[in-house]
């Protein structure tokens, strides 16, 4: 019986152990997006927020893998877990995510420091559900020897236009990048393309990610959409069966087909295109703007990084667009620390905070009075508020709860059509039957 | 005397009993309830019960037998690969491995990586700007094969999972090869039986248990694959590399369709259950 009561009185001294820290340290966990430069700047910006904070709002920072990270989130935010008071939240999942989620308060300040626009990326129903803290777009990276060279060379220009003329059936003369239109970088792709000219210094003339995957569509998107592509027309008929996209998917396949692009770009996403160009073997590509930092690394890219030059996507007849994808943190519904959460985020959409954050790596969309204190250690920055408010644009019902799912849709269907699975009619076909079964939800 | 009596062997199992039924059971009731309902991530605690509604549109969806037979052909191929290869092996070592026995842990170290990295990893080789197999290939021919391309995607996986898992076939047939007795062999050669004529006529009889359990669980092993083709090429262009538990995960997940998907995971356990009670009767009459 002794005996009992000791074990008893060690096993409860040894939760009492463990359990007080606990209370003492009442801390916000936020969870972020894993890997890459968001990771980083976040990491380096709560180390900053932490030196000032009292025990209680501490944070500590939680990472998933990238791969099904929305998935994985889903699942938790559904059975109701608190393993985290702040979680991720993208411009295309807040439908998905809110009803999970309660809206924050960011304060007046905070349009001075993300302008409206960009603010409206974390906005559902009207309502402000997390901190914009990275803007995803899209740049196109080109390597800016092989266009002087080309542009000096008259042979060359003559040896462009032959291959303008016999694959796209268009008398087309280089250009410089800032004006091209999809029709001027596909003649150059195919110009720089070893299969098709064995002239070429380079082995491919640009780099298509073409992977099942959601992401993919999103880089895809921006050539329909200048070609005046949209999921849905005013009355909510699903319209992508349009010329727009047929054009897009018929160029990509065109390029594709004819070598323009590595052999296995039909597994390429992010990574595998920044190894690609950075090994110095493309010529273009379209890429996210995260990837502007390595891509212009003498370090991580020494092959390209002194030669790439970045400018938007190409213009359709429509003009030029830009797919814009926001990244942000907001807060949990089942939160334990809601008081704490909150104060983090409303120190996150402070000038300051957004300033380190742009300064640790991160990818913030900040406003023109704002964005010039960092000019100029980030001049990708300037860019991407640039391209941001003249060429950003989200699809007719992708901010729905169903938007994932369309993007998940398109990526098997388009790359069905792409490796020569399907028809562009079957693949369209298919696209429009799920879309309207999935935008009806 | 039983050393055990009813009632305390009753009570020494009740944990166990317990344990299974909290936490098979109860899940495989969820499921088959889920699989006649209608209920989406928001409804997860309040399904609306539906019918077999879910089961017709997974035995209509084209993708549904698409990846069935994605599932079926890689299971297939790479069980008879692992246990060709293997059984070679197992055979063509025998002699290294008993006199350096401390050969075994190289040759067993593909089994200690978790599937999901070498996936991974072989992304990372096969790339052709980072990976060294199309570095080389470009260094001497010249050209180096599109490896996860359309038309190649599948063979590539094959060859992936059959690198990995051959040393587990490998493993069990080289026990049971060390398991025959020698005098058995010596015997045969005695009565004039080419090395040949042994494998055939006696190794390969006695061996035939493991052959046939080490076939099952490769084929069990590659029919439910999900790890590695996840990271090597996710579901493939146009959904071509999707086996069945990348269908399931992808309806569940992806489309939120949480019906469909159980409904579909219904359908693998009951075909699953049916092959493996006909192999289990089987067996029974063969030692019958």
């Amino acid at each position: 019986m002794k005996l009992n009561r000791t074990s008893f009185a060690l096993v409860a001294t040894l939760l009492a152990g463990t359990a007080l820290p606990t209370f003492a340290n009442a801390t916000v966990t936020v969870l972020g997006w894993p890997g890459g430069s968001e990771e980083t700047a976040l990491r380096a910006t709560v180390e900053t927020y932490n030196k000032q904070a009292s025990d209680a709002d501490k944070v500590e920072l939680l990472f998933f893998n990238r791969e099904g990270f929305y998935d994985k989130l889903q699942a938790d935010m559904a059975a109701g877990s608190s393993a985290f008071d702040v979680n991720l939240v993208a411009t295309y999942s807040i439908g998905r995510y809110a009803p999970y989620m309660e809206p924050v308060d960011l304060g007046a300040d905070a349009a001075k420091v993300f302008g409206e626009s960009v603010l409206k990326t974390m906005q559902f129903d009207g309502r402000q559900y997390g901190v914009p803290t990275d803007l995803s777009l899209h740049f196109m990276y080109y390597r800016k020897d092989l266009i002087d060279a080309l542009m000096k060379d008259d042979a060359a220009k003559k040896t462009y236009g032959e291959i303008a003329q016999k694959y796209l059936g268009k008398p087309l003369q280089p250009k410089d990048p800032d004006s091209w239109t999809w029709d001027d970088w596909a003649a150059t792709a195919l110009y720089f393309t070893k299969q098709v000219n064995s002239g070429s210094p380079v082995r491919y003339g640009t780099v298509l990610q073409m992977k099942n995957l959601l992401f993919n569509m999103m880089v895809f998107q921006s050539l329909p959409r200048s070609y005046g592509g949209d999921w849905m027309d005013k009355d909510g008929n699903v319209t992508v069966d349009s010329d727009a996209y047929r054009t897009g998917l018929e160029l990509y396949k065109k390029l594709y087909d004819a070598g323009s692009s590595p052999k296995d770009s039909l597994s390429y996403e992010y990574a595998e295109t920044n190894a690609a160009f950075a090994s110095g073997q493309a010529a273009t590509a379209l890429q996210w703007n995260a990837a502007a930092a390595d891509l212009t690394s003498t370090e991580k890219s020494p092959a390209v990084a002194e030669v790439t030059g970045i400018v938007a996507p190409p213009a359709g007849p429509d003009g030029r667009a830009d797919h814009i994808h926001g990244l942000g943190l907001g807060l949990n519904k089942n939160a334990k620390n809601k008081e704490g959460a909150v104060r983090f985020l409303k120190w996150l959409a402070t000038e300051d905070a957004a300033l380190l954050y742009a300064r640790s790596g991160g990818s913030p969309a900040l406003s023109p009075d704002v964005v010039a204190k960092v000019a100029k250690e980030r001049p990708d920055l300037v860019k991407l508020g640039e391209f941001a408010s003249k060429y950003g644009y989200v699809m007719s019902g992708a901010t729905s709860a169903s938007a994932l799912p369309v993007y998940e849709l398109q990526a098997k269907e388009f790359t069905g059509y792409w490796s020569g699975q399907q028809s562009l009619e079957d693949a369209l076909a298919h696209t429009k039957a799920g879309m309207q079964d999935l935008l009806k939800k | 005397m039983a050393l055990v009596t009813r009632a305390e062997g009753r009570m020494y199992l009740t944990p166990l009993v317990g344990f299974l039924l909290l936490f098979l059971g109860f899940p495989a009731i969820v499921n088959l309830i889920y699989s006649v309902s209608t209920v989406t991530f928001e409804t997860l605690r309040s399904p609306v019960l539906s019918g077999f509604g879910n089961y017709v549109a997974v035995l209509n969806d084209r993708e549904f037998w698409g990846s069935a037979w994605f599932s079926l052909r890689f299971g297939l191929l790479t069980a008879l690969a692992e246990c060709l290869i293997g059984l070679f092996l197992a055979i063509f070592l025998a002699p290294l491995l008993s006199k350096r026995p401390v050969l075994m842990a190289p040759l067993m170290l593909p089994l200690m990586v978790a599937p999901a990295m070498v996936g991974l990893m072989y992304r990372l080789v096969l790339h052709e700007f980072a990976g060294p197999v199309p570095y080389y290939l470009f260094e001497w021919f010249g050209d180096s094969p599109a490896f996860l391309d359309i038309n190649n995607a599948f063979r590539t996986l094959v060859v992936v999972e059959t690198l990995q898992w051959t040393p587990f076939a490998f493993l069990l047939f080289y026990m049971a090869y060390s398991a025959i007795p020698l005098d058995v062999r010596e015997a045969s050669s005695l009565d004039g039986a080419s090395p040949l004529e042994i494998v055939r006529w006696i190794d390969l009889p006695l061996m035939k248990p493991t052959l046939v359990i080490a076939f099952f669980i490769r084929f069990i092993d590659g029919f439910r694959v999900f790890d590695n083709v996840y990271a090597l090429t996710g579901s493939g262009a146009g959904g071509s590399t999707t086996s069945l538990s990348i269908y399931i995960y992808q309806a569940f997940f992806k489309e939120g369709a949480i019906g469909k998907a159980v409904a579909a995971s219904v359908v693998l356990f009951l075909a699953s259950f049916i092959v493996l009670h006909g192999l289990n009767r089987l067996a029974g009459r063969r030692k019958g």
